[in-house]
């Protein structure tokens, strides 16, 4: 069945640029968020810098609250999300044996919504009006009364479009896993990396929406005269805190879960040993998706909801620590008895669990609502969800860098130069942010500019910026790992840890085009390793080598992602520039709109990779 | 073609009867719902009947109309429909929370 | 991949099922109704907190008119149904029906938007405004993110019955306009919930 399609290849620029294929983006959302994170980073040392010394000068307060708003947007949103929107990319299709995710160019077009929303959140530094009303933006603060300039515009409109590229994702994931298994790959034969991601995908399904509303209120309240929080005209300002929080208590839960699930796969891969416990991982992961829920407003204990209400969400937060707790137990039991490698991944998986842990467990005390009392919006709870967040993503995430490197790149990490990044970043991590949790108790505040002398503030404070100052050469050490790396030559094998047990490490490192040259056979969980202890070198194909269907490459996400950038920009300053503002913002959208209507007109009839291409690949790797 | 194969999913015979349109179950969803439709409006139109019996008479009219019209209209009792309902119902679990939350928030 | 849309001979039964890409649009277009459902869910749910904060505007006893609701209702419950035809039309692979059907919810749909157009701009005459007070932002948030979805929604059909004009019933066409009947019924399940809690909860009593 030979169909005459031009060929419709890129190079250069232009291919990443209109690529539709998972394993491309995922590097593009890699680069991204690598990005954003250095720049959250710097955002980071600046703060700690700040708070070296009492009575600081270092950068003005206006600043001051510029950096502590921006880094936590930042990094939650354009560093975090999209690094692991990266593996998520890069690996699921690989590990359920399919060729790509269930809508190449919507995968392209989350991916560009991201970069301009991440684009235009940063813009403000250049115009000089930063978001300076923390990361969750409170109101009334960030109404137009006591927030009279453009900095929360910049936040509400920048995150509205990335906002976009996060939910198109996740229900991208969601469909994906549903209908593109490979056969024999039921549910429970997935990996724990591709649960946790499904899981995770219907969490963004269902809490991003509730961002989008109170983005959307915040951004009428502002703009157009409307009164959502606004008290004086009946409006009222903890809505606003039920909405962020809604959306906002399963984000988190959005960005640890996939963490846990690199956790799972690094653990059991470098103990050469079985997940141990893998129903109960599967289902401690839906319920603590399930609760994550239940349980926003432990963020608002203080805000005079009631003894009641303050009891049920304390009882239902303390319950998430139950199958949180399995998940431990279960990685301890794997390691236990295992064949343990110390490889860089691995020391970060380890690593991650106590660190875990003592997030989880201050978390456990936060949860008392009365004690919160005390604890609320002090240094405690900042050092609460640094533990879970850094101690436990960022470590998730370094550990799935030097452990998928391979299969995205075709090149292994230096392991040397990743023991450094290791015990810097890690030693550093516990300065910076161990005596937080005393600095908390001792009563410094949040989100202070200057801290007084006498208060016995000074020694701690002192050391957390150490600490943080060693994270930044760890961080450092990374990068420079990267780009040595990047110039070596792609050696890597197909299953270049020698133990891999899921089926990405069936294919070559990076993997080919079309990833499967033969969509393969799952007989069991833990797939390959089924296979190589029954003596196969191979995996069973369900099919022939045939010629293979492909999804053109596509500029209009690219276009789509710039319309909106645009858009953002015209309504956010129509409130000071009128009707031209206005007009731009119209024209914006039709860009999009007009985009949309063109994907739908136009048929994408793909292309073909023949067979010749793929046996050809195959000869090269004998 | 080397996609992943599959298959249609078991045929819904919903072009049961003789008329040309379809289904004889469909016209009835739509007059059940005009029907629930118009109890509601006298509901609240009549005007004496307590207030409280009248919000819980409206959700839940509406509630059974939301039903027959995701059940015959978009097909939810039918085969193959698993991941919709739990899609659908997830959302509405996370709804009643907030709202049930919101409720209670305003008027306890 | 996608596989593709020739056919040698017969259309299939269902065909927006016989594809892998359709039926990945059909299961993803559910998981979107779900995340509506929220999206709308949290609206009420602010319109639930904010609605009797009215301040000096009208009140919604003397705002909301029963007979207006009630026609809107019944255009947008009957577009409901008639998109049902054309979806059983579709199966029959009478394209032509499809196509008649279609335009009848289209014009039906048109209709229920230039209503609620008329009564918008009826309510900023009685000093219903966005600005007036957090209940009038709130009404009008809910009810005109759902007038905006109708809007969507008709200018998404008319693309649709342009293809199917152009280039007929095929398994890439197919799935277009069952995605669509899926959005058409959740937009009017939704209208349910906003005659019900908005205008008539709003007078009660």
């Amino acid at each position: 069945m030979a169909h005459a399609h031009t060929v419709k290849r890129h190079t250069g620029i232009m291919d990443w640029l209109t690529t539709v294929d998972h394993k491309k983006i995922g590097i593009l959302y890699m680069l991204a968020g690598g990005i954003f994170f250095l720049v959250g980073g710097l955002e980071a040392i600046l703060i700690r810098l700040q708070l070296m010394y009492p009575q600081s000068e270092v950068v003005s307060a206006q600043t001051y609250n510029e950096l502590i708003t921006m880094h936590g947007t930042t990094m939650i949103f354009l560093a975090a999300m999209p690094m692991l929107f990266g593996f998520m990319n890069a690996v699921i299709p690989l590990q359920i044996g399919a060729r790509d995710v269930a809508y190449p160019f919507v995968n392209a077009l989350g991916f560009w919504t991201f970069f301009f929303g991440g684009l235009l959140l940063n813009i403000s530094f250049f115009v000089g009006t930063v978001p300076d009303a923390g990361w969750t933006m409170y109101a009334p603060l960030s109404g137009t009364t006591h927030t009279e300039h453009f900095g929360t515009d910049y936040y509400v409109i920048g995150l509205q479009i990335a906002g976009i590229g996060t939910l198109i994702g996740g229900i991208n994931f969601l469909v994906t896993i549903i209908n593109m298994r490979a056969p024999g790959m039921t549910f429970m034969r997935m990996p724990m990396f591709t649960w946790a991601t499904f899981i995770t995908s219907a969490l963004i399904l269902f809490a991003f929406p509730a961002l989008t509303v109170g983005l959307a209120a915040l951004m009428f309240d502002r703009l157009f005269n409307g009164n959502f929080f606004d008290p004086s005209a009946g409006g009222n300002v903890v809505l606003w805190e039920h909405i962020f929080w809604i959306f906002g208590h399963p984000e988190v839960y959005i960005l640890i879960l996939p963490a846990f699930g690199i956790i799972s796969e690094v653990v059991s891969t470098f103990s050469r040993k079985r997940l141990f416990g893998y129903s109960s991982m599967v289902f401690a992961t839906i319920l603590i998706g399930f609760l994550g829920f239940m349980v926003w407003a432990h963020h608002m204990f203080t805000t005079g909801l009631g003894p009641i209400a303050n009891a049920l969400f304390s009882v239902a937060t303390m319950l998430i620590a139950v199958p949180t707790g399995i998940k431990i137990f279960n990685w301890l039991f794997t390691l236990w008895g295992g064949s343990i490698k110390f490889t860089v991944a691995n020391l970060f998986a380890i690593g991650f669990i106590p660190t875990f842990v003592m997030g989880g467990v201050t978390g456990v005390m936060l949860s008392v609502a009365p004690a919160d009392y005390q604890y609320h919006d002090s240094y405690f709870v900042v050092a609460h969800f640094h533990y879970v967040i850094v101690g436990g993503l960022i470590m998730g995430i370094f550990a799935g860098l030097h452990y998928w490197w391979p299969k995205m790149f075709g090149r292994m990490l230096s392991e040397k130069l990743g023991l450094w990044t290791f015990w810097t970043f890690y030693i550093g991590f516990h300065l910076t942010f161990f005596v937080q949790h005393f600095l908390g108790l001792l009563g410094m505040p949040r989100r202070i500019w200057q801290y007084l002398d006498g208060m016995g503030l000074n020694e701690l404070n002192f050391i957390s910026t150490i600490g943080a100052l060693l994270m930044g050469v760890g961080t450092i050490l990374l990068v420079i790992n990267i780009i040595i790396t990047n110039s070596k030559p792609k050696t890597a094998s197909n299953d270049p840890w020698e133990d891999g047990r899921t089926l990405e490490w069936t294919i070559p490192s990076p993997a080919p085009e079309y990833n499967f040259a033969q969509t393969p056979l799952v007989r069991a969980y833990d797939a390959w390793w089924e296979e190589k202890m029954e003596g196969n070198t191979k995996m069973t194909p369900v099919e022939p080598i045939g010629p293979i269907h492909m999804p053109s490459p596509s500029i209009l996400p690219f276009f789509m992602g710039l319309g909106l950038f645009i858009a953002g920009f015209g309504f956010m300053y129509a409130r000071e520039f009128g009707t031209v503002s206005l007009v731009i913002g119209i024209a914006g959208l039709a860009i999009t709109f007009i985009c949309m209507g063109l994907r739908s007109w136009i048929d994408d009839h793909g292309f073909h990779i023949e067979e010749e291409e793929i046996l050809k690949d195959q000869g090269v790797k004998a | 073609m080397a996609a992943a194969n599959g298959h249609n999913s078991a045929g819904r015979s919903d072009v049961k009867t003789s008329r040309p349109e379809g289904s004889k179950k469909h016209v009835i969803a739509f007059v059940f719902s005009i029907l629930l439709t118009f109890i509601s409006f006298a509901l609240v139109m009549a005007g004496e009947i307590n207030t409280d019996f009248v919000y819980i008479m409206l959700v839940v009219l509406a509630i059974i109309q939301v039903f027959v019209q995701m059940a015959f209209w978009m097909h939810m009792k039918d085969k193959g429909h698993g991941f919709a309902i739990i899609g659908i119902l997830t959302g509405v679990i996370v709804v009643f929370t907030c709202v049930i939350m919101a409720l209670f928030w305003t008027t306890w | 991949m996608s596989s593709h849309s020739h056919v040698e001979g017969q259309l299939p039964h269902e065909p927006e099922r016989a594809t892998l890409e359709g039926r990945n649009k059909i299961t993803g277009f559910w998981l979107f109704l779900g995340g509506e459902t929220v999206l709308f869910g949290t609206l009420f749910a602010a319109y639930l907190t904010l609605r009797g904060q009215i301040m000096d505007g009208p009140t919604p006893d003397h705002l909301f008119s029963f007979l207006l609701v009630a026609i809107a209702t019944a255009l947008l419950l009957t577009s409901s149904l008639t998109s049902v035809f054309a979806l059983q039309s579709m199966h029959r692979h009478d394209v032509k029906a499809l196509l008649g059907w279609l335009i009848v919810t289209v014009i039906l749909g048109a209709a229920f938007l230039g209503l609620e157009i008329y009564e918008f701009n009826h309510y900023v005459h009685e000093g219903h405004k966005f600005s007036t007070s957090a209940f009038s932002t709130s009404f009008y948030t809910l009810v005109g993110f759902h007038g905006a979805h109708v809007a969507f929604g008709l200018l998404w059909a008319i693309l649709i019955m342009l293809q199917l004009k152009n280039r007929g019933l095929n398994t890439t066409t197919a799935p277009k306009v069952y995605l669509f009947g899926m959005y058409w019924h959740f937009i009017d399940v939704v209208w349910v919930f906003i005659f019900t809690v908005v205008y008539l909860m709003g007078r009660v009593g």
